[in-house]
């Protein structure tokens, strides 16, 4: 259920993307995809923008799996109150990407860099609450490390850039809290 | 009175805050300015200093609401330099007791150090020493019968820079609702017909505003039973076309000299943008987030915009987006969204992906196949322009130009060879820049 409910964050995405964000082998996660395909809960597109994407039944099997996991795990409030630190963080990382895509200073990586800290106990709040969630830790840090070393493009521009990353642990969040955007 | 002042102290925006400087200098040209006072920035700074609100802030405030003669009162902030949406506003608050009205002040000093305020002010230099400024202004309402509305204002269409009243309205609701983008807005100029007489003085006000600041200003207004109110004046900052249109207008027009009209306008605003010039069959306003424009079938889904792409250029219509939206914007010539601003996850892909962009264009509902703008409903498939600059969203495919301001380019780029002797053939921003040397030694 987990590669589903990786794909219903990231949206649809290759294979190789799909077992990079997951952080686990290309080999199993394409055995689970073929096994969900079976089930009619994804599907695979090809061109040039297909790939790998949730169909409306597996939409509706992750709402019940994602609700239950929350329920079993019973840490709700954490979610909940983890939801409640990250949206300010949200607004502020938001001006951090579009000051950077206006103007790109080496003081909003600065910036970047201050809010990273201060996004890590939310992380690990949340991690504590739902294991799945440390995977969203590494992946921010691992985009962090690539702009420091100066790979720009990954604070916007790419699939794994920051900002894509932080707007799927938006999206978690909402979809493990059963809240709309 | 050491805290606070009055609207028209005619103290400078570093003590009383941009907005209340604003309204002092409505008022002193003899425009209708809703009763008020400001208590001023170094209350703040003593405020975020002690912790508490400063000895004597108490009575004064007492002193100053009772002198409104209001039921109902606005608390706004407003620093010394913008910080737009960063701060905290309460409005129809009850003028009396004074108790809740002074934790309103506490609340609006306490959030100059929100994280956020704090990395906006970082981003654009703002030293965070400053504080800001607390409006206190007696309410006027914008919701209090069908001769009431409110709006917002440009002296000049921030679009083309054109010397006509260009902005939103609201029919019947408060200020906030139009900031917000909540509800769709109609054009300004429908006021004109609806209201005459508060049209007309809007168009007094254009004036002499205009010639105060000496140059295209940004107006906030509010009419109850057919009063006019101002709440706000700035100058309006255009960029592109309009900065270059408003600068060469107003030195022909002799508000503003050659020289001050070429140091205004900045070398990006002469890049040339693609824009849809009129006539346009607009059907929904937002913010410009991506300039640029782009013709296509509209896709309210990511899985249709896939799938349409193939067959032709698509524009991809949400409410607002989440990641299983990113392919569809890859897939698609442009995005536009009903709700969320500037700096949305939407508007953060978009320009990312290079897409012109329209987000927060508040009168469209996306349902699956279909939009709905006001009463007229677009089936998916239908072709629609996006100006992804001015925020416009209109049927069809209207004309388009990316020479906006052509003629006044010329006539900008002329006085700028004069200014710096050099009348080669270079780039357009390599002239302008040369007379900027020149004119800042």
């Amino acid at each position: 259920m987990l590669t589903l409910h990786t794909l219903r964050c990231a949206g649809s995405t290759t294979l190789a993307r799909l077992a990079e964000i997951a952080g686990r082998a290309e080999p199993g996660v394409e055995s689970e995809l073929i096994d969900l395909a079976v089930a009619g809960l994804v599907t695979f597109e090809p061109g040039p923008f297909g790939g790998w994407s949730i169909t409306p039944a597996g939409r509706a099997a992750h709402a019940a799996w994602i609700a239950d996991e929350l329920d079993a795990a019973g840490t709700r409030p954490e979610v909940a109150g983890a939801l409640d630190r990250f949206l300010p963080l949200n607004a502020e990382l938001l001006d951090l990407c579009a000051a950077w895509q206006l103007r790109p200073d080496v003081r909003v990586l600065t910036l970047l860099d201050d809010l990273d800290r201060r996004a890590e106990p939310v992380c690990a709040d949340l991690t504590g609450a739902l294991p799945r969630f440390g995977r969203y830790r590494v992946r921010l840090a691992e985009a962090l490390a690539r702009v420091q070393a100066g790979e720009t493009r990954y604070v916007t521009d790419d699939l794994a850039s920051y900002h894509v990353i932080w707007f799927q642990l938006h999206e978690d969040l909402l979809l493990t809290l059963g809240l709309p955007r | 009175m050491r805290w606070v002042r009055p609207l028209d102290s005619g103290m400078p925006a570093e003590v009383v805050g941009g907005k209340a400087h604003g309204l002092g200098v409505l008022t002193r040209l003899g425009l209708p300015v809703p009763p008020g006072f400001v208590i001023g920035a170094d209350a703040c700074r003593a405020y975020l200093r002690d912790g508490r609100l400063p000895h004597g802030l108490a009575g004064e405030v007492r002193a100053a609401v009772a002198g409104l003669a209001a039921a109902e009162v606005s608390v706004r902030s407003g620093a010394s330099v913008s910080m737009p949406g960063m701060m905290t506003t309460v409005l129809g608050l009850p003028a009396d007791p004074v108790g809740p009205l002074l934790d309103a002040v506490a609340e609006v000093f306490a959030s100059w150090h929100t994280p956020r305020a704090r990395t906006y002010r970082d981003l654009n230099g703002i030293p965070h020493d400053l504080g800001t400024a607390v409006t206190i202004q007696a309410m006027v309402y914008g919701d209090r019968d069908p001769r009431s509305g409110t709006g917002v204002a440009f002296t000049r269409d921030p679009t083309t820079g054109a010397p006509v009243l260009f902005g939103d309205v609201l029919f019947g609701r408060r200020g906030d609702a139009v900031v917000s983008g909540r509800e769709p807005t109609v054009p300004l100029g429908e006021l004109a017909a609806r209201e005459p007489r508060v049209w007309a003085g809007l168009t007094r006000a254009a004036a002499r505003v205009e010639g105060h600041y000496r140059d295209a200003c940004y107006l906030e207004f509010t009419y109850e039973s057919g009063d006019l109110w101002f709440l706000q004046v700035r100058p309006g900052r255009f960029t592109g076309a309009a900065a270059v249109v408003v600068a060469a207008d107003l030195a022909d027009e002799g508000v503003i000299d050659r020289a001050e009209a070429l140091l205004r306008v900045a070398p990006a605003d002469l890049k040339r943008v693609a824009r849809v010039t009129g006539p346009a069959d607009v059907v929904a306003r937002g913010l410009g987030a991506c300039p640029g424009v782009a013709t296509g079938r509209v896709a309210t889904s990511a899985d249709a915009a896939v799938r349409m792409a193939a067959a032709g250029p698509v524009v991809l219509v949400r409410p607002e987006t989440s990641p299983l939206d990113l392919r569809g914007i890859a897939a698609a010539a442009g995005i536009v969204t009903a709700r969320g601003g500037p700096a949305s996850h939407a508007a953060v892909v978009a320009r990312a992906m290079g897409r012109p962009a329209v987000v927060g264009a508040a009168g469209l509902v996306v349902a699956a196949g279909s939009v709905r703008a006001g009463d007229r409903t677009i089936p998916e498939g239908a072709l629609v322009t996006i100006d992804g600059t001015g925020g416009e969203v209109a049927l069809g495919e209207p004309a388009v130009t990316e020479s906006l301001a052509d003629a006044h380019v010329h006539r900008l780029l002329g006085w700028a060879d004069e200014v710096s002797g050099d009348a080669s053939d270079r780039p357009g921003p390599d002239r302008l820049r040369a007379a900027q040397a020149v004119l800042r030694q």
